[in-house]
């Protein structure tokens, strides 16, 4: 037990002490404080300026009914008789013209506030013109009401679109983070334990150690730290997060973007660590098993391909799929074991998705860890003194235990 | 109680590296492992570390197996040279040693010792990438010898160094002998066996060929080696009993003869002739038993 947390000391310090964690966590916490204030940002690059007051050259009928509407619609504009922000000179005709003077820009949402509000007075002015009673002006407005029936009914088991049902962005919000978390911790750390484990080989310093330690003992403490290295800078990123979202204003940036939480969201951000944490686990452990097959440094990125290849085609599969996550595709990938981490959080945003079928996408991760962790030890035991080339025969070989 | 080494047998597929190895190495001996390539020196380290599983035969230390239990109590240094490249000598020198069950303290105390012993003080915040091989390799050594082990396992530790080094890391090996270690060493060079060790053991292609004390060996061997100088002619010696081969070189011969008796029958035959500036018996040098030995084999 102490020769393992030796090793596991020695890994995880050397790894969080190394320049490129610090810088790699680093500027990922920028850009996560970046995106938390992304709307100030825009708004510094938003030359604009904000307008008080507005000045109105048009009859004094149409001046008074304009700032009611005006006031209504903004809280932050009000009609002056002179010296206005801004001078809007109306001709009273229908439709309604209008010419707003200025001497800076004004930002997106004022000129919105002011057409619309232009475009009520206009709306008003044809009432009268036309005679028409508030109730006429009401069918006018009114939505047409559309019903689609169709005689094909839905296949057993499939889910059914509920017309007017759509994903809660939060929730897709949260899968997208998980699953973009995911595969860039799984493509760092696995070439990083790959890199560690055929690293002692090549350097042959690996003989010393093993003759203190045991080589399974070893190499679970490997696996461990680097994991550990792993999740400490998901903390961070978790941390900075937090920071942003009680320390910046973030509620006007998710009302922007129209993100609400719903009863989904709580099982959501569970699941998603849930799986976020098998993932890693269970390709750091397979990239463990396939850094043990080589020998050189120059084989190692041929070896980790199959782990790049799933993580991606897994990301892949979980993106493409993201606004239709209860199709037959992502059910099936979701109980490949490989896949299952990035698949899996897809489907709980499914309104239609048990919690047995998630606990059995969780339940097939664990076999194949377990199974991952099993190899690795054995073949990891036979191959450390092999300085043999082949991949492929070295798999063989230790297999057989030699 | 000692190191014992009992009908050790290791097979690669149809390959049989080691062959029925029989050895006992004495507590606080200096032991050495004669044989050229491929004699089977290195699959037996490793088998005696665990590393390997025998095919056949035991290894025991104080009667109990080697396992990881008493691997604080063992130091190796691997034939295959090898460290963190991209880690300073005194981080790795913690790393290997605190796997050994060392204290922080303790183990910059005795770096620092060593370091001055093998005198390159001045690498102790280095990258071993930086270092000279040789280098490298006395800071290998330390890793294998700072936790004071009573057994020492070392796999060709001169190799690779220049002879001033040789002689530094000789003269480290000694100290650690005298101070109680059991040094169990291999090498190719008989000159080092010759100088450090009080028994050995040469191997042959995985087969003991000889072993045991390296005075009781050579007595054993039987043959000597005859030196006469003079300026008489000596060559009808040639033909004498006892003579195996005889080489002559102006006014020196170099006679081996089969046992010690045949020198004094030679000696009353040729104070015969006259003045001799020299008649001399040596012993015969572990390079005439090791061709000897492994020489008739080959044919």
């Amino acid at each position: 037990m102490n020769k393992f947390l030796t090793t596991f000391r020695h890994t995880y310090l050397s790894k969080v002490k190394a320049k490129s964690f610090i810088i790699t966590t680093i500027i990922v916490m920028l850009l996560i404080i970046l995106a938390g204030n992304f709307n100030k940002i825009m708004n510094l690059f938003d030359g604009s300026e904000e307008i008080g007051t507005v000045e109105v050259e048009a009859s004094d009928a149409f001046t008074e009914q304009f700032s009611e509407v005006l006031s209504r619609m903004s809280g932050e504009m009000s009609v002056v008789e002179s010296d206005g922000d801004i001078v809007i000179t109306v001709n009273e005709t229908v439709p309604v013209s209008a010419v707003v003077e200025s001497e800076f820009n004004i930002n997106a949402a004022q000129q919105a506030e002011i057409e619309i509000a232009l475009e009520d007075m206009n709306r008003m002015m044809v009432m009268e013109t036309l005679d028409l009673s508030e109730e006429e002006a009401a069918l006018m407005m009114a939505e047409v009401s559309v019903d689609y029936e169709t005689s094909v009914s839905p296949a057993e088991g499939e889910v059914e679109v509920e017309a007017g049902a759509e994903p809660n962005y939060l929730n897709v919000v949260i899968f997208y983070i998980t699953v973009f978390v995911m595969f860039f911790i799984v493509i760092n750390y696995a070439s990083q334990i790959g890199t560690e484990i055929a690293m002692e080989k090549s350097s042959r310093v690996i003989e010393m150690i093993v003759s203190s330690v045991s080589p399974v003992n070893h190499l679970f403490a490997k696996i461990l730290a680097i994991i550990c290295v792993s999740l400490t800078q998901l903390f961070f990123f978790v941390v900075t997060i937090i920071a942003v979202i009680y320390l910046v204003d973030i509620g006007e940036l998710i009302s922007e973007f129209g993100l609400e939480a719903n009863d989904r969201t709580v099982p959501m951000i569970i699941y998603s660590l849930i799986f976020l944490l098998l993932g890693l686990v269970l390709y750091l452990s397979v990239s463990a098993l396939l850094g043990s097959f080589v020998s050189r440094m120059e084989d190692l990125q041929q070896a980790l391909l199959p782990v790049t290849m799933m993580s991606l085609g897994g990301m892949y599969l979980g993106m493409f799929n993201l606004f239709d996550p209860g199709n037959l595709l992502v059910r099936i990938t979701s109980y490949f074991p490989f896949f299952t981490p990035f698949v899996m959080p897809l489907r709980v945003l499914d309104p239609d998705t048990s919690h047995v079928t998630v606990l059995i996408g969780i339940i097939v991760v664990l076999i194949t860890i377990g199974i991952a962790v099993y190899f690795a030890a054995r073949i990891y035991k036979g191959s450390i003194l092999s300085t043999d080339q082949g991949i492929i025969k070295n798999i063989r070989k230790f297999n057989k235990g030699e | 109680m000692s190191l014992v080494l009992s009908n050790l047998t290791k097979q690669f597929n149809d390959f049989t590296a080691v062959d029925d190895i029989n050895i006992e190495v004495p507590r606080g001996s200096m032991y050495g492992f004669l044989g050229g390539n491929g004699a089977g020196k290195t699959t037996t380290f490793r088998m005696l570390l665990g590393l390997l599983v025998p095919t056949a035969g035991d290894i025991t230390y104080d009667g109990a197996k080697i396992g990881y239990d008493m691997t604080d109590k063992i130091g190796y240094l691997p034939e295959e040279r090898g460290l963190h490249p991209k880690l300073q000598v005194d981080e790795q020198i913690q790393y290997l040693a605190r796997l050994k069950g060392m204290k922080k303290q303790e183990i910059d105390r005795q770096l620092d010792f060593w370091l001055e012993e093998f005198e390159v003080p001045e690498n102790k915040q280095k990258r071993i990438e930086k270092l000279s091989k040789g280098n490298q390799q006395k800071i290998q050594l330390i890793a294998s010898i700072i936790h004071e082990p009573e057994l020492i396992i070392l796999d060709e530790p001169f190799s690779g160094l220049d002879p001033v080094n040789v002689e530094i890391l000789k003269k480290a090996v000694k100290e650690l002998n005298r101070n109680g270690a059991t040094i169990l060493f291999s090498t190719h060079r008989m000159d080092h066996v010759e100088e450090l060790c009080e028994e050995l053991c040469i191997l042959n292609k995985g087969r003991q060929v000889v072993s045991g004390n390296i005075d009781d060996i050579k007595a054993d061997f039987g043959q000597k080696e005859l030196i006469i100088e003079g300026k008489h002619d000596i060559s009808f010696l040639k033909e004498f009993p006892g003579v195996l081969e005889m080489k002559q070189n102006r006014n020196k011969s170099v006679i081996k003869i089969a046992e010690e008796k045949y020198a004094e029958d030679i000696f009353h035959e040729i104070v015969k002739l006259g003045y001799f500036k020299r008649f001399q018996v040596n012993e015969p040098s572990l390079n005439d038993i090791f061709i000897a030995k492994v020489g008739r084999q080959y044919e």
